[in-house]
């Protein structure tokens, strides 16, 4: 079966995260190192916020991390109908550069437990008139291979 | 810095809830006038005001103050996000310590039952942006999962901490929930599910309110209102995050817990009192958890005790360091640019002995603390003579 072209997708805000031509490649975060002391930063800035030095270097973060906390949240989640949605998972994930990430979770509520490696994502939240699917960036656990 | 010239004048409070028939505006002129009639004065012996609120609108202050007069008197526009009244509270008690004003008035009011509801009020709530997916309940929901991941928390520690609020707010005309019952632990635990592992009845309601208050010289406090316990501002600090590693900057975050650690250190320091000095404290607690951390990092038991302490129902009525004896955020409500003046307003009534059937006994210091949009904390320290 042939399959359709996939729809253009656009961030719910630009420039907090990659967005792969390949639909199935896994995304990045759009980060900062400062050139003096060496931290990373989520999202992106210009001075170090722990040594004030200026001009951080742009650079690409994660995929991967560890969850640091997590909840579920009992309401629908952004823009979808109370029917559609039990409910959705919240976290924040420590990158191994330094940064914690926090955003929303993929999985059910069973899923989560503090320490899990996770990876990054995104989701579609809507499609715009023109037809884009309007995505962000969220964490799933990674599936254990052993 | 310490605060050596600046004593409480008046303060005054609409009851919170939803006020349907009333706008802000009118809201903050009624506590306003609550609080000149406390004082005994009107506008015309006011040298300045500062008035809060977090509607997103530009303003509202100087029309909210024409209501009590336009005697040409400097107003300045304050927004701290939660924290707005209490930082109100500490330009207002600056600028009397300064000598710059011999009465200074702090204003604060909201609707936040129609910002609620019209999804305006700022990032987080309703627009597209990274953030607005995540609710606040999620953000203190991921702090308390954490506490009882490291410490063996158990919801029960939020829910009594809860059902405390909810049945100090009874004792308190002018809080928000007032129970016609008494609240259980398990009748908090029972409530709606918000986020793990908090419940509706672990939330502070979306309300409506203002509440003002009036500082000045001492001298002056005493001539206007001889024979009332004299109440003085001994500190005021408000700080900001440091660094710290793990600093969450997308998204509402509930902040470093060392923000309100070194925030409480240092009013401390300023005021030359320590936490066993203090009589009673009210503090930030949108959600129940956050009275729990907050019971270590303003100084009233040792990292890791906050569950014995609330165990032993220490922060009750008759315990050894009342919280939130007027409801707090939780029951007495949390409209937002007023919070932090009714805390003053709380610990004003408590130390001059008016609190009724909630007075701490021989209550000599309060103690008031905020935190605003996860990023901001401000302590204020007050004492009777």
């Amino acid at each position: 079966m042939a399959e359709s072209t996939p729809r253009r997708r656009v961030p719910i805000e630009p420039g907090f995260f990659t967005i792969p031509e390949d639909p199935k490649a896994v995304p990045q975060l759009l980060g900062s190192r400062c050139r003096a002391c060496g931290e990373h930063f989520f999202p992106r800035r210009v001075v170090c916020a722990r040594c004030l030095a200026q001009g951080c270097e742009d650079i690409l973060l994660g995929p991967r991390g560890t969850l640091w906390t997590w909840t579920w949240v009992h309401v629908p989640f952004f823009g979808q109908k109370q029917a559609a949605s039990a409910g959705y998972g919240v976290g924040q994930v420590d990158l191994p550069e330094g940064p914690r990430i926090q955003a929303v979770l993929s999985g059910a509520q069973g899923d989560f437990a503090i320490g899990m490696p996770m990876q990054l994502e995104l989701e579609t939240l809507r499609e715009t008139p023109e037809g884009e699917q309007v995505v962000i960036h969220r964490f799933k656990p990674v599936e254990s291979s052993a | 810095m310490k605060l050596d010239n600046v004593a409480v004048l008046g303060v005054g409070q609409v009851r919170f809830g939803v006020h349907k028939a009333k706008t802000g505006i009118e809201l903050a002129r009624d506590a306003g006038l609550l609080a000149l009639a406390d004082a005994g004065i009107d506008l015309g012996s006011v040298n300045e005001a500062f008035v809060g609120y977090i509607e997103p609108a530009a303003m509202l202050a100087i029309k909210a103050m024409k209501e009590l007069g336009l005697t040409g008197l400097p107003v300045t526009h304050v927004e701290n996000a939660s924290a707005t009244g209490l930082v109100a509270f500490r330009e207002a008690a600056h600028a009397v310590a300064s000598g710059r004003a011999q009465v200074a008035l702090a204003l604060g009011f909201d609707k936040m039952s129609e910002m609620a509801r019209g999804g305006q009020s700022g990032r987080g709530i309703g627009r597209d942006t990274i953030d607005s997916v995540i609710l606040p309940a999620a953000y203190f929901a991921l702090w308390a999962m954490r506490r009882m991941h490291e410490r063996g928390t158990k919801p029960e520690h939020f829910a009594k901490i809860a059902a405390k609020s909810w049945n100090h707010g009874a004792l308190c005309p002018v809080a928000d929930r007032q129970a016609d019952h008494r609240v259980t632990p398990e009748e908090v635990l029972a409530s709606r599910k918000i986020a793990e592992p908090l419940t509706a009845m672990m939330a502070c309601p979306p309300d409506d309110g203002a509440a003002c208050v009036i500082l000045a010289v001492p001298e002056l406090v005493r001539k206007l209102r001889p024979g009332r316990p004299l109440v003085r501002v001994l500190s005021s600090a408000l700080q900001t995050e440091t660094w710290t590693p793990g600093h969450t900057f997308v998204g509402p975050v509930v902040g470093p817990a060392t923000m309100s650690r070194d925030t409480a250190n240092e009013a401390y320091r300023d005021a030359g009192l320590g936490p066993a000095d203090v009589s009673l404290a009210l503090c930030h607690d949108a959600f129940a958890n956050e009275e729990l951390e907050y019971y270590e990092l303003l100084g009233f038991c040792a990292e890791g005790e906050a569950e014995k302490l609330v165990e032993e129902e220490q922060t009750s009525l008759g315990g050894r360091i009342p919280f939130n004896t007027d409801g707090g955020l939780i029951a007495r409500g949390h409209p937002g640019g007023p919070t932090g003046l009714a805390q003053i307003h709380e610990i004003v009534v408590q130390l001059r002995g008016e609190a009724g059937r909630r007075q701490v006994e021989n209550a000599r210091v309060g103690l008031a603390h905020l935190v605003g949009g996860g990023s901001v904390c401000t302590v204020s320290l007050l004492a009777r003579d």
